[in-house]
């Protein structure tokens, strides 16, 4: 009987451990990553009355096998010089921690769930939702010649639930 | 001491109860399993809406086929209901009879690089110049959800030049 305690014991001190470990990460890889500003995209075309609202730098389409993931990703540049990302058609399934972050690559394969711990990341904020259309700030100084790459990330379990590579719209 | 109540609570139990709820709390809160069944879905207004803005509402990568092509064409409605096609960053061979054309991104025809026999396409124009950025207009009648690519199309060699799957914005 006591051997059957100790095991329980032990259970619940890994359980434990495993959660304070997974928390302590996920604290760890919240730190911004902080680079030169250098957009080269800011000529302007030509017959485009687009003046009055912010303008779409960057776009790109999710994908993900592991959990469905679908929708599309756009950077836009405010009149301000703010960079705001939006998803707009978007829909993923429901996860524990799930944050949008943009990744330093150009993009992840469909059965690679889980990100290299030593890929660049930019925290972008928590999942508002998952599903609907949503605006996240993009850190000022974020050089988005290097994150090229919206990850719907799992902080939890360093999972990638789905990834759209970005290019110039 | 009821004798019922302190059988049920003998210590073995007890320490079972005591060591399992934190368990099955802490296994609860690592996978939170409920959310595979609760969906959040938010809807937050574009970042810098304006109704004086051509709204962008279909956009896909140009891909060369019997010749070099790259850029976007993206299909924007404009405030008072008129679409157009615009092509941005474009590059294409100059060439004889070059059309742009709205086809369906499904369209046999399209598989080959020379299309043979009926090519069921919507006519939008020669093509203006065989660089830069340019539009062009979209009667209101054309279905884009049905024709859902732009083709570069060589009408005297029933050549496909380039080609772009176009995808909601």
């Amino acid at each position: 009987m006591l051997s059957k305690v100790k095991v329980v014991m032990a259970l619940a001190a890994l359980a434990f451990t495993f959660a304070l470990q997974t928390s302590a990460r996920a604290q760890d890889s919240m730190k911004h990553e902080d680079g030169m500003q250098q957009n080269d995209n800011m000529k302007h075309a030509d017959a485009m009355p687009q003046e009055n609202s912010g303008k779409a730098l960057e776009t790109g389409t999710f994908h993900g096998k592991v959990h469905s993931t679908a929708g599309r990703a756009t950077i836009y540049r405010g009149e301000d010089g703010k960079l705001i990302l939006r998803l707009t058609n978007f829909k993923t399934s429901n996860g524990p921690d799930v944050h949008v972050i943009l990744i330093a690559a150009k993009d992840a394969d469909d059965d690679a769930n889980f990100l290299k711990s030593s890929t660049g990341r930019v925290e972008l904020g928590k999942l508002k939702g998952n599903e609907g259309d949503q605006n996240y700030e993009v850190p000022t100084g974020t050089d988005l010649t290097k994150f090229q790459t919206v990850s719907i990330y799992c902080e939890r379990f360093n999972a990638n639930f789905g990834a759209a590579p970005l290019e110039k719209f | 001491m009821n004798a019922h109540v302190s059988s049920w609570l003998s210590h073995r139990n007890w320490i079972l109860v005591a060591v399992g709820i934190p368990i099955l709390v802490a296994l609860w809160w690592a996978f939170r399993p409920e959310k595979l069944w609760i969906n959040e879905k938010v809807s937050e207004p574009a970042p810098f809406a304006s109704s004086t803005d051509p709204q962008p509402l279909y956009t896909g990568k140009l891909e060369g086929k019997t010749h070099q092509t790259s850029g976007r064409a993206t299909i924007y409605k404009a405030p008072d209901g008129r679409q157009y096609l615009r092509l941005t960053d474009f590059t294409t061979s100059n060439g004889p009879d070059v059309h742009v054309v709205l086809a369906r991104s499904d369209d046999q025809s399209l598989t080959q690089e020379i299309v043979k026999g009926q090519f069921d396409s919507v006519e939008l124009g020669s093509l203006k110049g065989n660089q830069g950025d340019q539009n062009y207009d979209l009667a209101a009648t054309v279905d884009v959800q049905k024709y859902n690519a732009v083709v570069i199309y060589c009408e005297r060699f029933h050549a496909v030049f380039g080609l772009a799957r176009l995808e909601p914005f």
